[in-house]
């Protein structure tokens, strides 16, 4: 009986992690969606992990439509919209592009933000991670300032060399403009120019890392 | 007709005919109490003018005073603030620990009974993570160990409805109706 035991636990422990999380999500998605909904959205996520795309934000797409009690196709339609934009994020920043940012990338690019534009970011910080700066620009186009304005900020802020902490400040700063009343656009671009004032478009600074320290 | 109806319709009669100067009785009436409200509304605007219309000891006074100040105070503090400029509430704090990061949710929620945290990172659950309200009374807190990486929320007050946090950004799309917030844990800072 023990080494039989032994053997049981072997195997489960050679059993490749990311099958067993296939069969975790599986097994959620089962757990909160009616049967033909799950089977749905398990197919977009298994034909997405096929891809090599990451299959977490499309099972937390499904929970949080099964929670907010959206009708069993709009689920699927939130799931398979987002799973297009992954798939289109990584054509914009190119395989290296890590899980994170992947999933600000697509929700960028389903809020209108072309996919030049996001290839045009990668170019200005190649090393660093894209994920604050998608963040930013997405969390622009949400308050009303229009993609041009909002993707045009944040790739001139990019490419001044701010750092992440200093898109949040502008961020913050833009935001609390339109909080005061002022138009988005206009907000945005006092947003940058204040950055700028800070920040300089220095060359030495847009080549260091985004997270390198003392900043 | 009987005699019982004769006397009936005798009453009746009686009953119905004028008393002899009623008019004039219900005239006079009528007359008397407009002078009586002439004469009281005259009584109360002498009060206000009156030096001795109150009389109050000393220390009620001085009591009185201090109420009136206090009252004073609080309203021009109140409208001090609501003349502050408006700035966005601080973003969710956090301390990092490895792959995980503990992050301080902090919300207003005046008149909730009840405010939890739904995400990724607790499946949506609008009951699984429920905020603890802070002693001043409005404010929810809740303090949450997340995986490093991007996560998305909201707010689930009283169980129905469900808000973006507005210290943090927004999500970019309203998938089922209402945006939800967005954190970042694990570059160096929390978003």
């Amino acid at each position: 009986m023990r080494p039989r035991l032994i053997w049981v636990l072997a195997l489960l422990l050679l059993v490749p992690s990311r099958a067993r999380g296939e069969e975790s999500e599986d097994a959620r998605l089962r757990a909160r969606l009616k049967p033909e909904t799950a089977g749905a959205v398990i197919e977009i996520v298994h034909a997405a992990g096929a891809q090599g795309l990451p299959t977490a934000p499309l099972v937390a797409r499904a929970l949080e439509g099964a929670s907010r009690q959206a009708s069993d196709s709009a689920i699927v339609e939130v799931v398979r919209r987002h799973a297009g934009g992954l798939a289109a994020a990584r054509r914009a920043l190119g395989p290296s592009a890590r899980p994170a940012e992947l999933d600000a990338a697509a929700g960028a690019l389903m809020a209108g933000v072309p996919e030049d534009s996001l290839a045009s970011l990668k170019k200005a910080r190649p090393a660093g991670s894209l994920v604050i700066p998608l963040i930013v620009l997405s969390d622009f186009v949400a308050r009303g300032v229009p993609v041009t304005s909002a993707s045009n900020t944040v790739l001139a802020a990019t490419r001044a060399g701010a750092p992440d902490p200093a898109l949040l400040r502008m961020r913050e700063r833009i935001h609390e403009r339109i909080l005061r009343g002022e138009a988005p656009t206009g907000a945005s671009k006092e947003g940058l120019r204040e950055l700028l004032m800070k920040t300089g478009p220095t060359e030495e600074r847009g080549r260091r890392g985004p997270h390198e320290k003392g900043r | 007709m009987t005699p019982r109806d004769a006397w009936d319709d005798e009453v009746r009669e009686a009953y119905q005919r004028p008393l002899a100067g009623e008019t004039e009785a219900r005239e006079r009436a009528i007359a008397r109490l407009r002078g009586e409200d002439a004469r009281r509304a005259a009584r109360s605007a002498e009060w206000w003018l009156d030096p001795n219309a109150l009389t109050m000891r000393p220390l009620v006074a001085a009591a009185c005073m201090l109420v009136a100040l206090a009252i004073g105070a609080f309203g021009g503090a109140r409208w001090m603030a609501s003349r502050r400029p408006v700035t966005a509430p601080p973003a969710p704090i956090a301390v990092e620990g490895g792959d995980r990061t503990t992050v301080t949710f902090v919300f207003r929620a005046p008149g909730a009974t009840r405010v939890c945290v739904a995400g990724d990172f607790n499946g949506w659950d609008p009951d699984a993570t429920p905020l603890t309200r802070v002693a001043t009374g409005d404010t929810w807190t809740a303090r949450v160990p997340l995986e490093n990486g991007l996560h998305t929320y909201a707010f689930v007050i009283d169980g129905r409805e469900w808000t973006p946090d507005p210290s943090a950004p927004l999500a970019p799309v309203a998938a089922f109706g209402r945006r939800n917030s967005v954190l970042v844990v694990g570059e160096d800072h929390v978003l």
